[in-house]
């Protein structure tokens, strides 16, 4: 049984013709090619999947396809603007926010869904807000400095 | 340059680290992880694969009795169906063969493959699995290694005498049971007329359990074979060479037919030493002629794949009256599992195990470390093999000496500190030994002898660790405009080691960085490498790098009038001519090179040699932890690390590995644990392991320690290894001095710490103080 199912990913309409249950993360990846988003767990624990539904920061692999239809998701391929990096995805680069790289976009994605609700977390709240992103390169320091770095930055852009 | 191998770069002594080396690098493969481009096994796709699933063993012990796979292998999409008997004794290793590609006549753990199938989908193939019956006679597993090595146990592997061994013959073992056995000693006397003779002697029995190496990304492999017949694996495994030679030998095919592409791989810490399903694919892509892809779920990696080996270690250590050892004893079992696979050494244990009081002075030495078979998944290479579980013992073991004997811990541990002209445990010798200088910064950056607040202690562990040895190579084509394209074969497991490649060369020449290029080969484009592990990375392909560099300037020299370049200054990488004109590296190329230049630089350095003085790092931790005597929680309250790092070549990847380590150590310390119940792992994911979050970790301090004496490029060391062995004993040497509790056993949990408590207020309302 599959339906017709459209959604916005990272601005650019999709459609594809799947079965209403299969997970957002299984779509991304296999039918439309993004394989910037990860699969670790695949039962919600890792983070390795993180994306945003209008917005909200989910993980991929427990979101049927079906409660996306009509949404705007973003994934890792979709944050940086062409070949220009976002202050995010430079600042990880400059801080060491990432080692192996596993993680990365789901640390990415959610960091960047932090600074939208909050635009000046302490270090105490981005700890917090990537709970649920684990990492087992960097040890979080350089993550949580990269994300302050990006916070700090924007703030900066605003100001200036 | 001779093809002689440098013992630690003897004959090439470490400069000193060029300015360019001080600053933040800009990793190579940034770009690439931040923006989602980089490719993982997983990401790959070859057209008109199929989707590889496998039965796995529900028992740890059983023969096969009958296997039925004709409702299996009737589904519409599946392609292929293959049993053991079908493909026969193919057995994998990295030094012993010992593991079957799939289970022939009996199965040894929970989790074992048993029949593997390849369909158009991930869901016929799971379909197709479902239909499979095998009938298992249950045999009495062997789940712990004191009942492994018992008289009269059963023989888990009565074929061994036939299994392949890498690279010569297999040391005898004492036991049917034994997977390795290794004893070292050192010391003229009789060891046990020394134990005798002793003023005091102090045993303690330590138990570490298994644990994962908690890497992300699952393993996955594409496999396929091309119309020259040539087999193309895709795998996370961190030594494709060495995966080369492992499967020619295993298949009986030509290594040059066998080609290996490690994409970048989704953290390794060990675990990705040994990977498996790129043999069964083999056997399907062959059977079906179409490519195969095996993506492992998490939860089965995590129950089958290379986890820590479990210890039981009995120490025992003999101490004159000044409190200086005298002599030390160590045994040390460790649960192998199932199968030796995993283990590359030639004794088949883990050359960290020995480490039980590595950075202390000890006349006479009697280790012995056996590996035993049992019935538990096989176990692996977890960040520091061997290491973790001896230097938690051997530390604890240390604390407890220095607390009867009524020493202050750090002082006791400055008694008996190597120092210049010492030998460590197994007798081999330190170029520039630290332990001093560690301790004493310890206890000045920890404030070690101020007065601790009430449930408040401190601890104090000291590690050594040995830099790796082994052979890399680079292949560098240089053009006419200077721009130079370096092909490794190390794959990228997040170290950092092609940024180390390009800042390397990019020094040693003088030029920008963003003139050099690295990207990582497969085996059918770069030249041998060992493989990234072992804490050789940096060194070898640091040293290569700047041999590479070394090659280009000559072969530019000699395409050079004499007037142009009457000599090279090589420390700059400038061309000096006539009147002292220079020439940049780049000017020269082009000047002299009219086609692209194209050579390969090969490194190889001993691990080290028995007369020579080796390369280590030393380096310990200051911990401060505060118990809650109601629950028996250990809280981190303060953290130093001091560690002699070596010449840093990526500052700010060196400061994430040291940082990684430390979280690393926490973990292990205080929470992460891997529950098995009857051989069976019932731990499904990361987060029943309980892998620390962002929140779980507590700030570290890192002190570093200069020094140019290691043997990598410019006197760089290693750091991948060196920070995670030291948190365990440091937390409970704190954990003993806050609240009078030994743990011996890992984690730390607070029921066990809230035990300790409790029998020892019992004892006290027992025993009425005199």
């Amino acid at each position: 049984m599959t339906e017709s199912l459209t959604f916005r990913v990272n601005g650019a309409s999709r459609t594809v013709e799947t079965e209403p249950w299969t997970p957002v993360l299984e779509v991304l990846r296999e039918r439309l090619g993004l394989t910037g988003t990860k699969e670790g767990c695949a039962v919600g624990v890792c983070g390795l999947c993180s994306v945003t539904v209008d917005g909200e920061l989910l993980s991929a692999c427990l979101v049927p396809v079906a409660a996306v239809a009509g949404c705007d998701i973003t994934t890792v391929e979709g944050l940086a603007d062409q070949e220009r990096l976002s202050t995010m995805q430079d600042q990880f680069i400059a801080h060491g926010g990432f080692q192996c790289g596993i993680c990365t976009p789901g640390q990415l994605i959610a960091a960047t869904a932090l600074l939208d609700e909050n635009p000046r977390p302490s270090e105490d709240d981005i700890r917090d807000w990537l709970g649920g992103n684990l990492c087992r390169c960097t040890g979080y320091q350089q993550i949580v400095d990269s994300v302050s770095a990006a916070a700090a930055s924007r703030a900066g852009d605003v100001a200036a | 340059m001779s093809d002689h191998p440098d013992h630690h770069g003897h004959d090439v002594p470490a400069r000193p680290a060029p300015a360019s080396l001080a600053g933040p690098e800009r990793r190579l493969d940034g770009r690439a992880k931040v923006t989602g481009s980089a490719k993982y096994a997983a990401d790959r796709h070859i057209p008109g694969e199929l989707v590889a699933r496998f039965l796995a063993s529900p028992l740890p012990h059983a023969r096969i009795v009958d296997i039925d796979v004709t409702r299996a292998s009737a589904v519409r999409g599946v392609l292929a169906v293959l049993t053991g008997r079908d493909i026969g004794p193919v057995r994998m290793g990295r030094r012993l063969q010992d593991w079957p590609v799939l289970a022939l006549d009996r199965v040894r753990f929970v989790g074992e493959h048993v029949v593997a199938v390849a369909a158009e989908t991930a869901a016929t193939a799971e379909e197709a699995v479902g239909l499979i019956r095998v009938d298992y006679e249950a045999l009495d597993p062997i789940l712990d290694v004191e009942q492994a090595l018992a008289d009269g146990a059963p023989v888990l592997h009565p074929e061994a005498a036939g299994y392949v061994y890498l690279g010569g013959t297999r040391p005898s073992v004492p036991h049917p049971n034994v997977q390795g056995h290794r004893l070292v000693t050192k010391g003229e006397g009789d060891i046990d007329s020394i134990f005798a003779s002793a003023a005091r002697v102090f045993e303690h029995t330590f138990n570490i359990p298994p644990l994962p190496a908690g890497y992300l990304e699952p393993h996955a492999t594409i496999v396929w074979i091309d119309e020259d017949d040539l087999i193309h694996i895709v795998t996370p495994n961190k030594a494709p060479f060495n995966l080369r030679a492992q499967m020619s030998q295993a298949l009986g095919i030509a290594a040059d037919r066998i080609v290996v592409e490690v994409p970048y791989i989704g953290g390794d810490f060990g675990g990705k030493g040994l990977t498996i399903d790129e043999y069964a694919c083999v056997f399907l892509a062959r059977q079906t002629g179409r490519p195969v892809r095996a993506v492992m779920s998490a939860a089965d990696d995590m129950a089958t794949m290379n986890p820590r080996h479990s210890a039981t270690i009995a120490l025992r250590t003999a101490v004159n009256s000044d409190g200086r050892f005298v002599a030390h004893d160590a045994r040390i079992l460790l649960d192998g599992g199932a199968y030796a696979a995993a283990k590359p050494l030639p004794h088949l244990t883990l050359a960290g195990a020995i480490n039980t009081l590595p950075a202390y002075a000890v006349p006479n030495v009697r280790i012995e470390v056996t590996v035993a078979y049992t019935n538990n998944p096989p176990a692996g290479h977890v960040r520091s093999p061997g290491e973790v579980q001896a230097l938690f013992a051997g530390e604890s073991h240390v604390d407890e000496i220095a607390r009867a004997l009524g020493r202050d811990p750090l002082e006791f541990r400055l008694l008996n500190a190597v120092r210049e002209g010492d030998s460590g445990i197994d007798g081999s010798r330190f170029r520039e030994p630290r332990a001093v200088e560690i301790l004493e910064t310890i206890r000045r950056e920890s404030r070690w002898d101020e007065p601790r607040p009430p449930g408040v202690g401190r601890g104090v562990a000291l590690a050594v660790r040995h830099i790796g040895g082994g052979k890399t190579g680079l292949r560098v084509r240089c053009s006419p405009a200077g721009q130079i394209r370096v092909v490794t074969g190390a794959p990228d497991q997040g170290g950092g080691v092609a940024t180390v490649i390009r800042r390397v060369m990019a020094a040693s020449l003088g030029i920008d960085e963003a003139s050099v290029e690295v990207v990582h080969g497969s085996t059918a484009e770069a030249p041998f490498d060992m493989g990234v592990g072992g804490s050789r990375a940096t060194h070898l392909a640091s040293r290569a790098a700047e041999r590479a560099a070394q090659q280009l300037i000559e072969a530019l020299e000699e395409r050079i009038e004499p007037r142009v370049a009457q000599h090279v200054d090589f420390e700059s990488g400038t061309f000096v001519g006539e009147r002292g004109r220079r020439l940049s590296f780049g000017e020269a190329a082009a000047l002299a090179l009219s086609g692209e230049i194209e050579l390969t630089a090969t490194y190889e350095a001993a691990v080290h040699d028995d007369d020579e003085p080796g390369d280590f790092n030393f380096s310990g931790y200051g911990i401060a932890v505060e118990v809650d005597r109601e629950t028996g929680v250990v809280r981190v309250r303060d953290a130093v690390l001091v560690a002699d790092v070596g010449t840093v070549i990526n500052p700010v990847a060196h400061r994430g590995q040291l940082l990684g380590g430390f979280a690393f150590g926490i973990g292990a310390a205080l929470t992460e644990e891997l529950v098995r119940a009857d051989g069976q792992v019932v731990s499904a994911n990361l987060g029943e392991m309980k892998l620390p979050t962002a929140e779980d970790v507590p700030p570290l301090r890192i002190v570093e320690i200069p020094t140019a004496v290691g043997p990598g490029a410019f006197g760089a060391k290693m750091a991948g290894e060196l920070t995670n062995t030291a948190v365990a004993p440091a937390i409970a040497n704190a954990v003993r001095d806050a609240v009078g509790v030994r743990v011996t056993s890992l984690p730390i949990k607070p029921e066990t710490v809230l035990r300790g408590l409790i029998e020892a207020a019992t004892e006290r309302e027992r025993v009425p103080t005199a």
